[in-house]
């Protein structure tokens, strides 16, 4: 079972999490993303995205999704809730399923600028995997 | 793994030159910031700023200085495109131009005081704050939004927000040179566009503020502050725009330091050559984002003129609200130096910390020629910002350059927990302080416990001769996102 927590950082935050799969992985990175922008609101899945995300390695590929996952949410104001990640040669394609931001139901705790690649981590141990990245508040 | 440090003085530090080093480390702290600065990562942080190629003189960090992505927060470094010398956008920070404005008054607080209320809640609605919001009356197109990244702050006012008078106190006179809108992302574009003329949440904020004491009688004058007397800062940046703009750098970056051979103790270091198309591609689109956030504070700064108009029934002959100055907090710029007496046109990248040129320099506005380029230093919500002015001192030791605000001591989990059974709010507002501010997670985790005491910081500036106090403002209402 994968799970995530937030990591303290003076200025910002940080989130890291575990999966026994690499996808596992970045679902909870994501999940966990979104408990930082949007703190344990309740999301439908209403509608389905498609994600293309590319990286050079596992470390940049995690902080593009998430990237991604931000700028979906900032700009199409898409809220997600389940993820479907296949990862090829290139990087993974993702369908989201999510909802539209309501403010009647949703709220914004935090304004998230950016995914940095700052000490940036994907690692595959015996327990399975485990990823760390920061985020700029 | 620890960094050797050595006190120079009261107030400097010397971090030696070692490893990959190319330089030494200048920290500015007193033996408290010290003590709490080695427990976590932004002196390791100094050091790693000072492997860079094409550095020039020292790794600077400024007493604000905290653990940031890359480069410190309050971190300082020229580079040198002679020698090899880099931009990294990391050196810039993702709120490319983040930086803070200072309008004056004629109102008393006296003045103010009875309408302060009804002041907050107005500034509150006529300026978006808090994620999504905007105006509904702003609309920008795709090739307007390009005008608005070529042109900065003129865009502004030729467009009706604000005066032409304005220009001449803004850093770069509102408009850096070179933007090229060809060079930033669609995406960017996008991400930005309903943001210009909004704060934005987090640390940004606008302000109502009281001129509590002046430290500088004659420097206070030139400036046109006096005791007692209403002010307005205003706090945000590039918004979305900046933000997608450093992010699409940083992939090229991290590529292009893989290219040309350079060799990174943190990935957010990332940076290219300044004569490489990288490190020119990235310089273009910084100062479209940089233009973008001067177009920011000049739209709010026009609402926040027409605000006090409205709620206080007087025109603006009469509140004679002028720009005392707006300064950039996370920008990379070609200057001149000198070097060992010799003169140089170096990059200074400055993340965290304020440009503070002295007396009689040519970029400083012709009417503080003789005191000094302005410097705004915000404290936080519930204790004191400060006014400076550059010094001598600054040129010649850390490029003109000196802090930025208080720098945070608290995690916003810390913060959050502290704020916990505490009214933040109630306890303000019963020392005189309103807040209005689109999320109440966000008064959590700005609590003024959450900074330095901003005192301590600008005493440190002021001792080490890199910056001199004028005044001290007080916060009367604060509106945050």
């Amino acid at each position: 079972m994968g799970h995530y927590r937030l990591l303290e950082h003076t200025a910002d935050m940080g989130l890291e999490a575990w999966g026994q799969s690499r996808e596992e992985l970045f679902v909870q990175a994501a999940l966990a993303l979104r408990a930082v922008m949007m703190g344990a609101a309740r999301v439908e899945s209403r509608r389905s995205i498609s994600l293309d995300v590319e990286g050079f390695d596992d470390a940049e590929l995690l902080v593009n999704w998430l990237a991604e996952v931000l700028f979906h949410f900032e700009c199409r104001r898409f809220v997600p809730a389940g993820f479907i990640l296949e990862f090829s040669a290139e990087g993974l394609h993702a369908q989201v399923q999510g909802e539209d931001f309501d403010p009647d139901r949703h709220t914004v705790e935090r304004e998230v600028k950016a995914v940095t690649h700052h000490q940036v981590l994907v690692e595959q141990t015996p327990q399975g995997w485990h990823g760390r990245v920061y985020l700029d508040l | 793994m620890s960094v050797r440090i050595e006190q120079i003085d009261a107030c400097r530090w010397r971090i030696p030159r070692e490893g990959e080093m190319r330089t030494e480390g200048l920290v500015f702290a007193d033996q408290a910031m010290i003590q709490v600065l080695r427990k976590e990562q932004a002196l390791e942080q100094v050091r790693n700023v000072a492997t860079l190629p094409g550095i020039v003189g020292r790794s600077i960090a400024m007493p604000d200085i905290h653990w940031g992505y890359g480069f410190p927060i309050g971190g300082v470094a020229a580079f040198d495109p002679e020698q090899d010398g880099v931009v990294s956008p990391g050196g810039v920070g993702y709120d490319i131009n983040c930086g803070v404005r200072l309008l004056r008054s004629d109102l008393e607080v006296s003045e103010v005081r009875p309408r302060l209320k009804e002041l907050a809640d107005a500034l509150f609605r006529n300026v978006p704050s808090g994620v999504g919001s905007h105006r509904r009356d702003l609309k920008l197109s795709t090739a307007e939004t390009a005008r608005v990244l070529k042109e900065g702050a003129r865009w502004a006012v030729r467009n009706g927000f604000g005066r032409a008078e304005d220009l001449d106190h803004i850093e770069e006179q509102g408009t850096l040179p070179g933007a090229d809108p060809e060079v930033v992302s669609d995406r960017a574009i996008e991400r930005g566009r309903d943001q210009l003329g909004t704060l934005g949440s987090g640390n940004h904020f606008l302000e109502v503020q009281l001129v509590e004491e002046i430290a500088d009688e004659q420097a206070a004058a030139t400036l046109g502050l006096f005791a007692g007397q209403i002010t307005v800062s205003i706090h945000t940046g590039s918004r979305g725009l900046g933000y997608q703009v450093c992010d699409d750098s940083i992939r090229v970056m991290l590529r292009a330091a893989a290219k040309y051979g350079i060799s990174l103790a943190d990935r957010q270091l990332c940076c290219a050559p300044l004569s490489s198309p990288e490190g020119r591609q990235y310089l273009a689109a910084m100062a479209g984002a940089a233009n973008f956030a001067f177009a920011n504070r000049q739209l709010i700064t026009h609402w926040v003129r027409e605000t006090f108009e409205q709620v206080l029934g007087k025109g603006p002959a009469q509140l004679r609200m002028g720009l005392i100055y707006d300064v950039c907090h996370n920008i990379a710029k070609w200057e001149e130096h000198q070097v060992q007496g010799q003169k140089r046109r170096l990059c200074v990248h400055r993340k965290g910390a304020t440009r503070a040129f002295p007396p009689h320099h040519p970029d400083t506005p012709a009417l503080y020629r003789a005191i000094g380029q302005p410097v705004l230093i915000p404290g936080d919500m519930g204790r004191y910002s400060y006014v400076l002015v550059g010094t001598a001192g600054a040129f010649q030791e850390t490029f003109g350059s000196t802090c930025h605000g208080a720098g945070r001591v608290l995690s916003r989990h810390a913060a959050k927990k502290q704020a916990r059974g505490q009214n933040t709010e109630a306890e303000l507002a019963a020392r005189g302080i309103l807040i209005r501010a689109a999320s109440r997670a966000t008064v959590a985790e700005e609590i003024p416990e959450a900074y330095k005491d901003v005192k301590d910081v600008v005493s440190i500036v002021a001792q080490a001769g890199i910056g001199r106090i004028v005044a001290r403002l007080r916060p009367l209402a604060v509106i945050k996102g």
